[in-house]
């Protein structure tokens, strides 16, 4: 007897001891960040508010990204900008665009520069505020960002006569991670 | 020293019961004390957004004062030194720009940032272990081209690009060994200074490789990029018996010739051309001084089509006059054509080409032919190849009557041990014109840094 009501005091305390840790949790859970995007985004590409270029086809798209056109049609020479390694903006620019993975792209480039036929490398960016900023700042550039991500400061061009808001549009990434 | 001996059975029990008492009176105590911790516990759980705004906020005055901080030394050198403009320009491998920076616009292009280091360097090399069934040749290690591969973004139009190479001789030409055999040399085997106006032309001026063909322009000093542990015969490099002028010191002009989904792409090249290996020099390439007025000329026309990723198709037409001693002066023409189809993880790579030589006065014309192929498939870090080569001179050649005929497969398997290492394993048969076949096996680690 004296057994059983021991034991029924373990479960019992137990128990209130969950109840308790539970309670404890909900306010950490209500503290999270940013509301999360659960779907696709499209990724547009951008340039500089100064550069004419209004549409690209996916095959200049893929000639400028891998550096074998140096040059804008005013002229100014392309300055390429990638996000870092891992982000799921540079995945989709890899995948879609190049059609290398990221070994691939690092060889390639550095064949071009040792060949001289690729005048420079990208430019790697850790951030999409970066990657704005310095479109923003050099008439050259060329990057991409998620459409949430775009504000007044750089102009997203169309792809294959397509805008990043329009249907059917060809460049999506995955929504961003939470951390 | 003594240990204590078992306690006997009586006081045993004894420390059983009062054990037994022990549990059942404090354990209920215990319980009390994990319950209250545990409530104590959430407690600190529930404060704690409390504390973390509190500390957030802190942060946030810190990253303020900071800010603050930062615009403030701005400003101060803004005013202590003239703006400079660096160039727009960054390798990959640069760390990435921090957001804050503002970046600078290109309006004045052709300034130079006097305060940053303009040269970009990188390494590349090669070490084999190699052995054949030919006479006198013994099997060893050699230490192949350490090169030093350097860039400058000079300007937004201006570039340049240089290729340092230190190498172990003997150097081979003319079919005759020169030079010590473990002795180390310095070669500038490319200096360019590349004006680029647009994609349609470009100008590059200083030594530089010869676009005849595909792989002379493809690769260079490197065996790391290259598939095999070396370049096909026909493209061998002067100063190791190669029969082509790879290398020349004039200008070129290049670009895209407007062409839409063909992509048409030309090459003009005026240059010095190649010492005629009659008599032989030291060096084949004519640096300095020209051994005559004439010049060489090369062009080039290729497509690169958007329908077929990684084909390449084109043409060359080299053509140069040779003054060799004690020889009436020698018309060369050079035919190349080529189709390549590369992409990371297949290549296929076709050249054939025609040396032709033709003495002035002397109604006999000298054609040397010579192709190779080369098919390879990357398996994950592993790339078998295959190569065959066929190069045929008269045996009356007056430039290179040392060729001969040569021809035969190389099979292979590269293992790319990292990113940047390469482990190549090579056989090669070449049957040879009057003397026995040449087998050899090769061993190399090529890498870069």
């Amino acid at each position: 007897m004296p057994r059983l009501a021991g034991l029924l005091f373990i479960l019992a305390s137990a128990v209130f001891s969950m109840a308790a840790l539970s309670l404890a949790l909900v306010p950490t859970l209500g503290r999270l960040p940013e509301p999360q995007i659960t779907t696709e985004q499209n990724l547009a590409i951008v340039v500089s508010l100064s550069n004419p270029v209004e549409n690209l086809s996916m095959a200049e798209l893929r000639r400028i990204f891998l550096g074998e056109r140096s040059h804008w049609p005013n002229g100014r020479r392309i300055t390429l900008v990638m996000m870092e390694p891992g982000q799921p903006e540079r995945a989709v620019v890899l995948r879609d665009i190049c059609q290398m993975n990221e070994t691939d792209f690092n060889n390639h480039f550095l064949h071009g520069v040792f060949t001289g036929e690729v005048l420079v490398s990208p430019k790697t960016l850790a951030t999409p505020v970066g990657v704005r900023k310095f479109v923003f700042n050099v008439p050259g550039a060329i990057g991409y960002l998620r459409v949430s991500d775009l504000d007044s400061s750089v102009k997203a061009v169309r792809v294959d006569e397509r805008g990043p808001e329009d249907k059917g549009y060809k460049l999506h990434v995955p929504p961003r991670s939470s951390k | 020293m003594k240990f204590p001996g078992p306690l006997p059975i009586r006081a045993m029990f004894a420390l059983k019961l009062t054990g037994r008492m022990i549990v059942w009176r404090i354990f209920p105590l215990l319980l009390i004390i994990l319950v209250n911790a545990t409530i104590l516990r959430s407690q600190q759980l529930i404060d704690a957004p409390a504390a973390d705004k509190q500390t957030l906020q802190l942060l946030l005055q810190r990253i303020d004062q900071l800010e603050a901080r930062v615009k403030q030394l701005e400003a101060a050198k803004q005013q202590a030194a003239p703006v400079s403009l660096p160039s727009a320009t960054a390798q990959s491998s640069a760390p990435p720009v921090s957001e804050a920076e503002p970046q600078a616009d290109n309006a004045v292009p052709e300034r130079m940032d006097s305060s940053k280091t303009l040269l970009r360097m990188r390494g590349f090399g090669d070490i084999t272990l190699h052995g054949d069934n030919q006479r006198h040749d013994t099997t060893s290690f050699s230490l192949g081209q350490l090169n030093l591969f350097i860039t400058s973004d000079i300007s937004e139009k201006f570039k340049f690009l240089s290729e340092i190479v230190f190498e172990g001789g003997p150097d081979n030409i003319f079919g005759e060994t020169r030079g010590e055999n473990n002795t180390f040399g310095v070669d500038v085997e490319r200096m360019v200074v590349q004006y680029s106006h647009s994609d349609f032309f470009k100008l590059a001026v200083g030594r530089y490789h010869t676009a005849i063909g595909y792989y002379n322009t493809a690769y260079h000093h490197s065996t790391w990029f290259q598939t095999t542990t070396g370049r096909p015969f026909l493209f061998q490099f002067e100063d190791r018996g190669g029969i082509l002028p790879v290398h020349t010191v004039g200008a070129s002009a290049s670009g895209l010739i407007p062409s839409g989904h063909l992509g048409l792409h030309y090459v003009a090249e005026v240059g010095n051309g190649r010492a005629s290996r009659s008599p032989i020099t030291e060096e084949p390439v004519q640096n300095v001084v020209d051994d005559q007025n004439h010049k060489a000329f090369n062009l080039a026309l290729f497509a690169r089509p958007d329908a077929v990723r990684g084909l390449q198709v084109g043409f060359s037409a080299y053509r140069d006059l040779l003054a060799p001693a004690s020889l009436p002066r020698i018309g060369e023409t050079i035919f190349a054509a080529h189709a390549v189809l590369v992409r990371p993880k297949f290549e296929w790579l076709n050249e054939i080409l025609l040396v032709r030589h033709a003495p002035n006065g002397i109604p006999r014309v000298f054609n040397t032919p010579g192709f190779y192929t080369q098919l390879s498939k990357q398996f994950g870090s592993y790339r078998p190849y295959f190569r065959y080569q066929y190069v045929n001179a008269s045996s009356t050649e007056p430039i290179f009557p040392d060729v001969g005929l040569r021809q035969g497969p190389s099979f292979g398997l590269r293992y790319d041990a990292s990113e940047t290492v390469a482990v190549k394993l090579q056989y090669d048969y070449t049957a040879l014109r009057g003397q026995p076949a040449v087998n050899a096996l090769a061993l190399q680690v090529g890498f870069t840094f």
